[in-house]
């Protein structure tokens, strides 16, 4: 594996979404590390722990056992060393109530699972192609949302 | 306390007597003046007429002894001497009457020395004429000297007499004069005081009957009021309570004693009778507030038990106020209800919606569940199916091809069911944030929604000019795209779709079927089009949920479109109707409150 890899995580307690997520990026054609984390304890702890490296982008789902998305997220952007760390929420809900709460407590995109392979592999070439620089300052309600053109 | 009426007229009662008094007392204190001025003026007269007649007795005494002295020295005879000795005598006793009698007068005191003195002169005459007549000492020249001075000095004491008598006269005539100017003014003066003495008793006696008759109006006006206040404390469940702060005497109304469940007036209320009844979880709050409403001169609504003698609970609201009567004694008033029915009607009616409320809890998790949960595996399942790749579906059989299709297609329509009831089920819960809008913009929004299929079809949309209203504004705009969706999708084949959408203001009390709304103005929005229709019979039919006219292979639905236009317009208390016949198009109206 090449050193200048993206390093991507995911937080996801579904074994198939864990899956597709991992089939998905073995077939988009970046160079990659994908790391698991199968809740919202795990995943505290994980970027916790003072000898992890962080990932480039963090992948979230919202609906987790034992701490959901939105809890890891807000105590993310509260953890000084954290702050700054790119999450792409990943979830099966495409609720106004979720968007806003994520986007209010600073996510950087809302990705809703597609329920098409295909399209989850565009997501991911779109999200790991992404200039984040560029749309985190022009980052807004309408374009939160990750949608595929 | 305005129902107390006012008697002023006991004050002005009050000033009328004492005037009429005091006019009565000095009407009698002028008649006692009269009488002593009566009486004055009588004994005056008695006096005048005394001295009168004194005076006359003394004239004639010098009279009888004049004519007696004559008779003697004309005939010598001594017969005639009789008179003119006695005379003497009476002039003594007239005289002493006299002095008595002019006492208090010094003028008339003075004139009856000097008439005195005239008397003695006269009978010093009378003795010198004897002397001169008597034939032993007979001289002419000095009789007829003497004789003519006893008619000169007879001539003085008649004009001193009459003089003392016009003394008398005039001294009678000034006093019977006072007397008279006094008594003239009396009479007519009296007269009228008497009048008005009467005037004012009279009045007051008017005012009295006024008064009384006003009373017994009053009275009985009480009365009814009493009995009335009796009956609706029955009908009303609730009673009164007085406490006199200055007596401590409390009285309970009839119906306090039946809601505490005992006759009335079994025993006689004071301080503690109440607390008696009163539930002991309640008694230290009932006392506090005893307490609080003697300092604060109110009771507010205070909530309690009590428990009847046959030991029933009942449920008591209570209120009070202190109130200062004009006498500025102290009256506590107060009002029990019996709010028992009321109070067990709460716990269910609280009851009823504690279950109303889990059944809606249910509900929104129940939408949860359709819109997370059930997601969740069908996306994995388009998911899988998505993977199944172009090379595996080479070495599957064909009725294995067909069968994948098929789940692809059951997968999708699954898809479009979840969806549309989440949109269903969001027209209810979500919030309802009314914008005043322009539904001529919201309107271009749907057209430019449903922009691909209206080319696609060559559809052409007729639009008034819309109002502005009050709406939920993306919801209006479901609602456009769902009629124009729906009209765009059962065009008649080979035609191209013409929608003409109208609008209208009118009032509600033109249709029956928006009588039941608050709102009296309407805009009533028709879409009319050039579709296939429908049969009239279902037009209550379309808009309920799940209900299809047509199979899902020939128009694919899934009966929530009309449904979520139905819940719209309840949302902004409308109306929505359906007309149609088959192969003549349809007309959907929905009225919309202004």
């Amino acid at each position: 594996m090449q050193k200048n890899a993206l390093h991507i995580l995911l937080a996801d307690d579904d074994e198939d979404d864990r899956l597709f997520f991992k089939d998905a990026f073995e077939e988009v054609k970046v160079q990659t590390k994908v790391e698991f984390v199968f809740d919202g304890l795990q995943l505290m702890e994980h970027l916790m722990n003072p000898d992890t490296k962080l990932p480039d982008i963090l992948f979230l789902d919202l609906n987790m056992p034992k701490k959901t998305g939105k809890e890891c997220l807000i105590e993310i952007k509260k953890t000084e060393h954290l702050k700054n760390l790119i999450i792409a929420i990943y979830s099966t809900s495409s609720s106004d109530e979720d968007i806003e709460d994520t986007f209010i407590e600073g996510a950087n995109i809302y990705i809703k699972k597609p329920s098409d392979f295909n399209a989850l592999k565009k997501i991911i070439n779109e999200v790991i192609t992404l200039n984040w620089h560029y749309h985190t300052s022009g980052l807004n309600r309408d374009n939160f949302l990750l949608s595929l053109k | 306390m305005k129902w107390i009426p006012k008697f002023n007229s006991s004050n002005y009662l009050r000033v009328i007597f004492i005037i009429a008094i005091f006019i009565l007392l000095f009407l009698s204190s002028i008649a006692y003046k009269h009488n002593r001025d009566l009486n004055e003026s009588s004994k005056l007269l008695m006096h005048t007429y005394e001295i009168n007649i004194e005076l006359e007795r003394l004239m004639s005494a010098i009279k009888d002894a004049e004519t007696g002295q004559r008779g003697f020295m004309i005939t010598r005879n001594n017969r005639f001497l009789a008179p003119y000795l006695y005379s003497r005598d009476k002039v003594n006793t007239s005289f002493i009457s006299l002095k008595k009698l002019t006492a208090n007068n010094p003028q008339q005191k003075k004139n009856l020395d000097k008439l005195f003195k005239l008397i003695i002169q006269r009978y010093v005459s009378f003795e010198n004429c004897l002397k001169y007549s008597a034939p032993e000492t007979y001289d002419k020249r000095k009789l007829d000297n003497h004789m003519f001075g006893g008619r000169i000095l007879m001539e003085n004491i008649r004009f001193k007499v009459d003089e003392m008598k016009d003394i008398e006269k005039v001294f009678l005539e000034k006093s019977l004069k006072r007397y008279d100017e006094e008594i003239s003014l009396g009479p007519v003066f009296s007269i009228s005081l008497f009048l008005a003495a009467l005037t004012f008793i009279l009045l007051a006696y008017r005012q009295i009957s006024k008064d009384l008759e006003s009373l017994k109006v009053y009275n009985k006006k009480l009365l009814i009021s009493s009995g009335l206040m009796a009956e609706s404390e029955a009908i009303g469940k609730f009673s009164t309570w007085q406490w006199d702060l200055e007596t401590d005497k409390i009285d309970y109304s009839d119906n306090q004693f039946r809601l505490l469940g005992v006759q009335p007036n079994i025993f006689v209320p004071n301080k503690d009778s109440f607390m008696d009844f009163v539930h002991p979880d309640d008694q230290e709050a009932i006392a506090a507030s005893m307490e609080g409403i003697i300092n604060n001169e109110e009771l507010p609504f205070i909530y309690y038990k009590i428990i009847q003698p046959n030991n029933e609970i009942r449920y008591f609201k209570s209120t009070g106020k202190l109130l200062v009567d004009q006498q500025g004694s102290k009256i506590l008033l107060g009002i029990n209800f019996d709010i028992t029915d009321e109070h067990l009607l709460n716990i269910k009616l609280q009851e009823r919606n504690n279950e109303l409320e889990k059944s809606n809890k249910e509900l929104a998790s129940f939408n949860h569940v359709a819109s997370h949960d059930l997601q969740e595996p069908l996306r994995k399942i388009q998911t899988f199916i998505s993977r199944v790749s172009d090379a595996d579906k080479a070495v599957m059989s064909d009725s294995a091809k067909e069968y994948i299709v098929k789940i692809e297609t059951s997968a999708n329509r699954m898809r479009v069911l979840i969806d549309d009831l989440l949109l269903f089920s969001k027209t209810n819960t979500t919030k309802k944030e009314f914008i005043k809008s322009d539904l001529n913009e919201l309107l271009e929004n749907a057209k430019s929604e449903l922009a691909v299929i209206i080319d696609e079809q060559n559809g052409i949309l007729q639009v008034d000019n819309l109002p502005k209203l009050h709406v939920i504004p993306y919801q209006i705009e479901q609602l456009f795209i769902n009629l124009i969706g729906n009209s765009l999708k059962y065009s008649q084949p080979g035609i191209a779709p013409k929608i003409n959408i109208t609008c209208e203001k009118i009032l509600s009390n033109e249709y029956p079927e928006l009588m039941d709304q608050p709102f009296k103005k309407f805009y009533k929005i028709m879409f009319a089009d050039n579709g296939m229709g429908f049969d009239p019979q279902f037009k209550e039919n379309i808009f309920v949920l799940f209900q299809r006219l047509h199979s899902k292979t020939d128009y694919p639905g899934t009966g929530i479109g009309l449904a979520i236009c139905k819940k719209i317009v309840e949302n902004h208390k409308g109306y929505i109707t359906a007309d149609s016949e088959p192969g003549r198009g349809s007309v959907f109206t929905v009225f919309l409150p202004e």
